[in-house]
């Protein structure tokens, strides 16, 4: 992350915890405890998005655009 | 060498322009299509233009959309659902906290918000705090009465979001407040000019504490232009022994610019989140250039529940011609935002901008930091008067010539002057209105 090169990699990861975030809010409508945790989180989940993953999604890390 | 540290996001805040541009085309892209898939308002708005967001193809196509007046989400807001009416892009069941415009232009704005969107509040935020170099260490004092205004709210949380610790202010008294900056070493605070000014005077002349020799290194300032008007900068600055910045936001767009350490005396537009264009007051058309003031249409590129695009804000700003030293490649506007373009009114023939009077009367020590301008006709003839304060053992004599010369020098205009004694007239805590146009009366 040093040179910020791997933005791939880091975009890889968050969309993983996103992943893993999406189902638990779907598969726990019944455990409110779950359920609304996981959808606070997945808003957190969005600002990696919009600092890191759009950056990739847009083509635009050092190799695009 | 970039010290990457410096930014809260190094990649974005240093992208190369060209990509910054293509970056903010296809968030453009997005939220249009946002818009136009889950807001009847906005489907309408573009139907009518005879526009699609297909029809958006380059970066120059942007103009074609149709700007959104504030008038028009006042209208919104008498349509379903209550209370935000129709450009309401999500379930009301998931709008998760409430906000209003103060309406000092009129009937006030609801503004609804998701908790994603209240995360990219304080996201906004974090850009601003970082840049001005809010840290884990930093205890925050933030003096403000929390309520339906969005004020310091998402300061509040984006300080925390950066690890630092924050003391709510809320219904404290200004004089306890100033107390529990001293037993608890705040060192930085957030608040608009004006109380950052009344704090100072409270602590010094009823507390008999000098609030330099308290313990806050730096002051965020919003709502107001002051903090980057130079004099009133100046004032600040002296009476805390602070770094005083700028930013600017607003209810329904978001908080879309910063000063950053350098004090370049202007502000970066946060580009990643923002689209600003400039455009000329009278003929509509886009300013491109540096030094070319106009009225600033703003897009919020990732606020959903009640999407702001290309809103025409009324702010007055211009590009800065030079980039700023510290490596940020998110343009400068030159002297933060100058006016409204519905303050900045013509008076026999000139136009006047309120910001130039308080430079002027900020620039004189020998006055005090409140005064009042009001415009009126006498007969057929636009009068203004501008009430002053003279400080403590000044006379009207000292100051005189140099104020009236200096009112002629910046805005080419003669004032009628009234000089009070100090403390006499009227404090304000949060905005001031120190502005008033009469002729409308006549």
């Amino acid at each position: 992350m040093e040179n910020f090169s791997n933005l791939n990699g880091v975009n890889d990861k968050i969309l993983k915890i996103k992943q893993l975030l999406l189902e638990l809010e779907t598969e726990a409508k019944r455990f409110p405890a779950l359920s609304r945790n996981a959808k606070r989180a997945l808003a957190s989940i969005k600002m990696l998005e919009l600092n890191i993953s759009d950056i990739v999604t847009f083509d635009l890390t050092d190799g695009g655009a | 060498m970039m010290n990457y540290q410096e930014y809260w996001n190094p990649v974005l805040e240093t992208m190369p322009l060209e990509k910054l541009k293509v970056f903010q085309f296809k968030k453009f892209k997005r939220i249009l299509n946002w818009a136009y898939t889950h807001s009847k308002f906005h489907k309408a708005l573009y139907d009518t233009a005879g526009l699609t967001p297909d029809d958006i193809r380059s970066f120059d196509d942007i103009k074609k959309i149709p700007k959104v007046e504030k008038s028009m989400m006042r209208e919104i807001q008498n349509k379903d659902p209550f209370p935000y009416g129709d450009a309401l892009c999500v379930p009301l069941e998931e709008v998760s906290t409430f906000r209003q415009t103060s309406g000092t232009t009129g009937q006030p704005v609801y503004q609804p918000d998701t908790w994603q969107d209240w995360e990219w509040w304080s996201e906004c935020w974090s850009f601003i705090l970082w840049a001005q170099g809010y840290r884990p260490k930093d205890r925050v004092f933030i003096p403000f009465g929390y309520n339906i205004f969005v004020a310091f709210w998402a300061g509040h949380y984006a300080a925390e979001k950066l690890g630092c610790e924050v003391v709510p202010g809320g219904v404290l008294d200004t004089q306890s407040r100033i107390l529990k900056i001293k037993e608890l070493n705040a060192t930085a605070m957030m608040a608009t000019p004006t109380y950052v000014l009344r704090m100072a005077d409270v602590a010094k002349n009823k507390m008999g504490i000098e609030p330099s020799e308290l313990s806050i290194n730096k002051i965020t300032c919003a709502g107001e232009p002051g903090a980057s008007i130079p004099s009133t900068k100046k004032r600040m600055e002296d009476a805390w022994g602070a770094k005083v910045y700028d930013h600017s936001g607003a209810t329904e767009i978001g908080a879309w610019s910063y000063e950053c350490r350098n004090q370049r005396c202007g502000m970066h537009v946060n580009e990643a989140m923002f689209l600003v264009e400039i455009e000329d007051i009278d003929t509509g058309e886009i300013i491109e250039e540096a030094g070319r003031k106009g009225k600033m249409v703003i897009t919020a590129l990732d606020r959903v529940a009640q999407p702001c695009i290309r809103f025409d804000s009324k702010d007055v700003i211009e590009w800065d011609s030079e980039p700023c030293s510290c490596g940020r490649t998110f343009r400068l506007i030159k002297g933060g935002v100058i006016g409204r373009a519905d303050d900045i009114t013509k008076v026999k023939g000139v136009l006047l901008s309120p910001a130039a009077i308080e430079e002027v009367v900020r620039s004189i020590n020998g006055l005090g930091d409140e005064f009042e301008v009001i415009v009126d006709k006498q007969g057929d003839v636009d009068r203004i008067k501008l009430k002053v304060e003279l400080m403590p053992d000044v006379t009207k004599l000292s100051v005189e010539n140099f104020l009236k010369d200096q009112l002629r020098l910046k805005t080419n205009l003669g004032y009628l002057i009234e000089y009070y004694d100090y403390g006499s007239l009227p404090r304000y805590e949060v905005k001031a209105k120190r502005f008033k146009d009469l002729r409308k009366k006549f």
